[in-house]
């Protein structure tokens, strides 16, 4: 019968380990993470058209040249054709993003103006006072302040993320070299174990970026059913913007939650009970989120206990700030892969006296000549 | 098409077109499939896969000998198999565990289809991918006639 493999605890320990060290490392070298995960985003997107050209009579480099060069050219057409537009655009989009500003500022200081009615201590702090001394400093010191950092982040950067798609175009184009390349080092004895385990991978790294899809999907769907039921405008787009902000953990939700109030706050400005709605159907979403939807899509495409994806996140964070909560998850699915199978092959000493045995062949045939009869 | 296809090596026959389990594809299908296989030499005496293992992938003998052996039940190989032959087939459909060994009987290379690239050959290629299912279906057919005639021997 079939005999199944079970990692035991030291194989989870190291694997929990491993993770974490490689989220650290990460972390150092997150110019080259970055784009190398848009890479393979933008790489599993195109490899079926690779593959419907391979099978039309093309070769795979020129299947893939022509994939990527297609790809680049309609970009740079839709930035061509779209950047006039947008820029156009961008003088109301301005006014638009002052008026939700303007809309959650005066949400907030009317709360906090009711609420200095109801408590004194608030009301002898003067807080809301205070807090719009705050606003008014921080408004007026932003383009001095920040727009340079933000600046300077953006030109640091952009040429790592450059590097992008022409990573994407060498993984179209030799990714199947590369993963022979790969199996050739491995010995006769583990070669279908390497194999499966190769396999697994690729399947493990896929199976994550439909599930995030998934995941986004359903919070857009979600999140927009809520708002339209409260009655919020653009109920689909603000649902969509705030499931693509929480794919950056913590500050994404964050982010999310400040645009779906100020725009509850604009459209209802003498109702503050349409924002406060806004703000507990949010963070119902994120619960639903982050304890139902990614152990099903993410954390069940990784094949992972839902309380281990739920710590894990934890501890990714822990380990490496914003950028070990966004890749704690597929770090561990591939690291679980290899750990597991290598556990598998170190525990089996049939493949061992294999090996051992290809090996003295090997010498046997080198040495066979040396010695004179 | 072939006019934004590239250039293509035209080397003779494909190595692969002598099996059966490939002789129904065109080169350019063969070619296809090449991109889908993995080459391996193994020494004389060398076990390929043991009996009991998890089956992962269907091997296509290339050049070289591979006997077929049951250790510990007889003392002689079952089977031996050269040039073009392949076995191991069960491997490609399900992870059941190997009937018997195989083992090098000369220096020999072989052609490996891995049970996950097979998969993936479906997805993309699905004529080629069901021209070797049928192929493969007609040797367990063929395999499963003998075995009948075997056992209705006296």
């Amino acid at each position: 019968m079939i005999r199944v493999y079970r990692p035991g605890p030291v194989v989870w320990a190291v694997n929990i380990a491993a993770t974490c060290l490689v989220l650290f490392l990460f972390q150092k070298i997150l110019w080259l993470v970055v784009p190398f995960i848009l890479a393979l985003i933008v790489y599993y997107a195109l490899l079926p058209l690779k593959l419907r050209l391979v099978l039309g009579g093309f070769s795979h480099d020129s299947a893939a040249a022509w994939v990527s060069g297609v790809s680049f050219v309609l970009l740079v057409a839709f930035l061509l054709i779209g950047a006039p537009k947008l820029l156009a655009e961008s003088v109301s989009w301005q006014a638009s993003a002052t008026r939700y500003l303007d809309g959650g500022l005066n949400m907030l200081t009317a709360t906090l103006k009711q609420l200095e009615g109801r408590f004194s201590i608030l009301a002898q702090a003067h807080v809301s006072q205070s807090l719009a001394e705050q606003i008014a400093l921080f408004t007026a010191q932003f383009a001095e302040k920040y727009l340079p950092v933000i600046a300077m982040g953006i030109a640091a950067w952009s040429p790592s993320l450059l590097l992008a798609p022409f990573l994407a175009f060498f993984m179209l184009r030799d990714g199947w070299r590369f993963r022979k390349f790969l199996i050739r080092a491995v010995p006769n004895a583990y070669f279908e174990r390497s194999l499966y385990l190769m396999d697994q991978i690729d399947r493990t790294a896929r199976l994550y970026f439909v599930g995030l899809i998934e995941l986004t999907l359903l919070d857009t769907f979600c999140l927009a059913g809520g708002l339209w039921l409260i009655g919020v405008s653009g109920p689909l787009l603000l649902g969509f913007l705030t499931a693509v902000l929480a794919w950056i953990p913590y500050i994404g939700s964050v982010l999310g939650c400040v645009l779906v109030v100020l725009v509850a706050a604009t459209d209802f400005p003498g109702d503050p009970g349409v924002a406060y709605a806004a703000v507990g159907l949010f963070v119902a979403v994120r619960l639903l989120d982050d304890f139902v939807f990614m152990p099903m899509t993410i954390g069940k495409s990784l094949n992972m206990h839902p309380l281990l994806t739920v710590l894990m996140i934890f501890v990714g964070g822990a380990v490496a700030g914003v950028p070990g909560l966004m890749l704690v998850l597929p770090v561990l699915g591939v690291i679980m892969v290899l750990g597991e199978t290598i556990g598998q092959l170190v525990t089996d000493p049939r493949l061992r006296a294999r090996h051992a045995h290809e090996r003295a062949l090997q010498q046997r045939l080198v040495e066979r000549d040396l010695t004179l009869p | 098409m072939k006019w934004f296809a590239g250039k293509q090596e035209h080397k003779g026959r494909h190595r692969l077109s002598g099996s059966a389990l490939f002789g129904q594809l065109s080169d350019r299908d063969l070619r296809i499939v090449d991109g889908f296989i993995h080459y391996r030499q193994f020494l004389a005496g060398e076990v390929i896969f043991d009996s009991g293992e998890e089956g992962q992938a269907l091997y296509v003998i290339v050049r070289g000998k591979v006997a077929i052996c049951l250790p510990g039940q007889h003392e002689f190989p079952l089977a031996e198999l050269q040039d073009n032959d392949f076995f191991g087939e069960l491997g490609l459909l399900d992870d059941w565990p190997r009937s018997a060994q195989a083992r090098a009987a000369a220096p020999c290379e072989l052609a490996v289809l891995f049970r996950g690239d097979f998969e993936r050959l479906m997805a993309s290629h699905g004529r080629i991918a069901s021209q070797i299912a049928l192929q493969l279906a007609r040797h367990l057919g063929l395999r499963l006639r003998q075995m009948l005639q075997q056992a209705e021997l006296p």
